[in-house]
């Protein structure tokens, strides 16, 4: 096999060399807090810290699976083979500079992480898994420096907020106040989940990330940042594809070399 | 003579080398009898419920769910004297001794699976023959054979075609076939299309290499009838059957195996674009300021097939490792957002498949309605519009769930999927497929 190493995504940006980064599995992320298992667990909500966890089916091995080579060939995840239900953590990103646009999301989990399903919305990114596997990938996304405490949110449901500007404490709008900046700590605190339920104490997620920080790091282009059109580089890929995509639907054989 | 240049060497659905160089050709639905056979199969097999008439008779319940006619019952022991059903039944659907008619009992007598003689689907336009002839037919042996009385008579035909023709297909009935009645069929050569993922799933016995072919000569034999497999682009949907559907060059499988332990779907993207490069399919075409490099290629379609086999791959990584079946449609828009962000190339179905994924997802994750992957099919409203590499990957997809769905394949297929499964050709298609290609290859 060809010596070959993955390039992920074109672009001479900033913005562009920052979603090639999120992108590399090889690429660690920072770490910036530290939340508890149980306080991830109580963030997400689906069963309460310490209960075990619940199945849709019995595990793989009680079960027997049909004669499949391709069951055979592939490992399932932790979760899958106990039988775990399939549960989400979802995400609103403020289009104010925020780490992750709501694509990175999917293009960076599925480069990171294995059996997971992601879809994108207008305001909205979920991440379903089996639970476990799920509580292992949520720890990277609420602890690394892909999740700013402030623009970033953790919403189930009543997610709108994301195009919406940010408050006197630089803090995206939530209809559900799940989130609080507490003036006393300048940290920012959940005291509700995801989906809005009050939880028992509050959960502290840390300080928000700095405005020059976020510009730095962040994978949004943004006319008043880095803007899209700027990025030459990247706007050929798009234009390119978009030629390509068209002429192959015309006569795919005439396509060669370009 | 054969039109296209390509040779493609076999291999089973264990990754075992069947034949080698043998032309893509043999491979198409308009050459390879064992694809011919199928297809035949699928519109002459129709399964009966006996056990679903047997109820339906005795607690008036026909017509669909729920819709009870009071005071009105028979008591046959329909199940308990399923083969002298199945004799008189095959009597009446022969045109002569001896023909291809094939009537067998399963799971002792409570399903029929029926096999029409050729000669009936011959002397029509419609593939509904198949269901018309033997449901029919199943009415007069009933009659006959339990003495049913002229004002009892009504009831029979309502158990075995239900509602119809008070509705446009057979609501409630017991007789069914893996084919939908013609005007459910989005446009003209949709017919093969119309299968519920479902049906492919236990008809392949949940073998994902089987699910994923069996979907793939039905969807690709599709395009042939609709017309676009033809002229410029009937090599694309050759080259993609071979490599996606059924395992040519064992593409899908090495690449399962190489990811299998740990792959990512980007793991899967990046394997897809290494074979490429490795087999000459795609090349370098400039470096950019950032050192990004685009590739490009002088074959298009088959850079199609490479992206297409790396496609089902990525299903059977994703799915496979989660053992679960919602999260084909991830696959199918980020798989080619991924490669086509890693090559600069257009991803499968030059963009279809990825948009076919966003609508999926959609109406897959209970936000608006729908249903889970095992319903989709070709002829969906919503997965229609890849021309046949979706399809494929979803059948796996389902094949490889181990049960995190509410209404389970099971539930959904009832009596097709089980009884078709005896069938050899539909439930082990690589096998038969592979042999005949080999058959024939002489001639191409």
């Amino acid at each position: 096999m060809v010596e070959y190493k993955p390039q992920y995504y074109p672009g001479s940006s900033k913005v562009a060399k920052n979603r090639r980064k999120y992108m590399d599995p090889s690429y660690k992320l920072k770490k910036l807090r530290t939340i508890s298992d149980d306080d991830l667990v109580k963030l997400m909500g689906h069963r309460v810290p310490g209960e075990a966890y619940k199945s849709v089916h019995p595990p793989l091995e009680e079960m027997g699976e049909p004669a499949c080579p391709i069951r055979e060939l592939v490992e399932p995840t932790p979760g899958a083979k106990a039988g775990d239900r399939i549960r989400y953590i979802q995400f609103t990103d403020s289009v104010y500079f925020t780490p992750l646009t709501p694509y990175m999301r999917a293009w960076m989990g599925h480069t990171r992480y294995r059996g997971v399903d992601i879809g994108v919305l207008s305001g909205r990114v979920p991440l379903e898994a089996r639970e476990r596997d799920l509580e292992k990938v949520a720890k990277d996304l609420v602890e690394t420096e892909i999740f700013d405490p402030a623009r970033c949110g953790i919403r189930g449901a009543t997610v709108h907020g994301h195009s919406l500007r940010l408050d006197e404490n630089g803090m995206m709008f939530d209809a559900l106040r799940r989130f609080v900046f507490d003036n006393k700590t300048g940290e920012v605190v959940y005291v509700k989940d995801q989906i809005g339920v009050p939880l028992d104490k509050p959960i502290s997620v840390g300080k928000p990330i700095k405005e020059e920080e976020l510009r730095e790091m962040t994978s949004e282009y943004r006319v008043d940042g880095i803007p899209f059109r700027e990025d030459k580089e990247m706007v050929e890929f798009v234009q390119r594809l978009h030629m390509l995509r068209t002429e192959a639907g015309f006569d795919p054989s005439k396509v060669k070399g370009i | 003579m054969a039109k296209y240049p390509d040779k493609v060497d076999l291999y089973d659905d264990r990754g075992r080398v069947f034949a080698s160089k043998v032309p893509v050709e043999a491979l198409s639905p308009l050459r390879n009898p064992a694809m011919q056979k199928i297809i035949s199969y699928v519109k002459e097999c129709v399964s009966v419920n006996l056990e679903g008439i047997e109820k339906a008779l005795a607690t008036g319940e026909v017509g669909g769910k729920w819709c009870i006619i009071r005071g009105r019952s028979l008591k046959l022991d329909l199940v308990k004297n399923a083969e002298s059903i199945a004799d008189s039944l095959k009597n009446c659907l022969q045109v002569t001794k001896d023909d291809d008619t094939e009537v067998k009992v399963l799971k002792g007598g409570k399903h029929l699976l029926v096999k029409v003689p050729a000669k009936r689907l011959n002397a029509g336009v419609e593939y509904t023959t198949g269901f018309t002839a033997t449901a029919a037919a199943l009415c007069c042996t009933i009659v006959e054979n339990f003495n049913v009385n002229l004002w009892d008579a009504d009831l029979i035909h309502a158990a075995v075609w239900g509602r119809y023709p008070q509705t446009m297909e057979p609501l409630g009935g017991n007789v069914s076939s893996l084919l939908s009645v013609p005007q459910q069929n989005e446009g003209m050569g949709y017919a093969l299309r119309n299968v519920p993922c479902a049906h492919i799933a236990l008809i392949t016995k949940k073998n994902a290499m089987n699910a994923a072919a069996l979907s793939s000569i039905l969807e690709q034999a599709a395009m042939f009838e609709m017309g676009d497999a033809i002229g410029n682009f009937e090599r694309l949907h050759l080259l993609g059957l071979a490599y996606q559907g059924l395992n040519a060059n064992n593409l899908v499988y090495d690449i399962v195996k190489e990811n299998s332990k740990t792959g990512t779907l980007g793991d899967v993207a990046v394997s897809t674009v290494k074979r490429a490069i490795a087999d000459g399919v795609i090349k370098p075409l400039e470096k950019k300021p950032s050192g990004y490099t685009a590739y490009t290629t002088n074959d298009l379609n088959m850079w199609n097939a490479y992206a297409a086999a790396g496609l089902l791959a990525g299903t059977m990584i994703t799915c496979g490792s989660a053992r679960s079946m919602q999260h084909c449609p991830s696959v199918f828009i980020y798989f080619n957002d991924l490669i086509e962000r890693e090559t600069g190339l257009p991803g499968v179905d030059f963009g279809r498949v990825a948009g076919t994924g966003v609508e999926m997802a959609f109406f897959s994750h209970s936000i608006y309605g729908g249903g889970n992957p095992a319903v989709f099919h070709g002829n969906h409203i919503v997965t229609r519009h890849s021309k046949g590499f979706t399809i494929p990957c979803v059948a796996a997809a389902v094949a490889l769930d181990a049960g995190t769905v509410i209404y389970t394949p099971e539930k959904i297929s009832g009596v097709v999927g089980e009884t078709l499964s005896e069938v050899p050709e539909l439930r082990e298609p690589l096998r038969y497929v592979n042999e005949a290609a080999v058959s024939i290859h002489g001639g191409i």
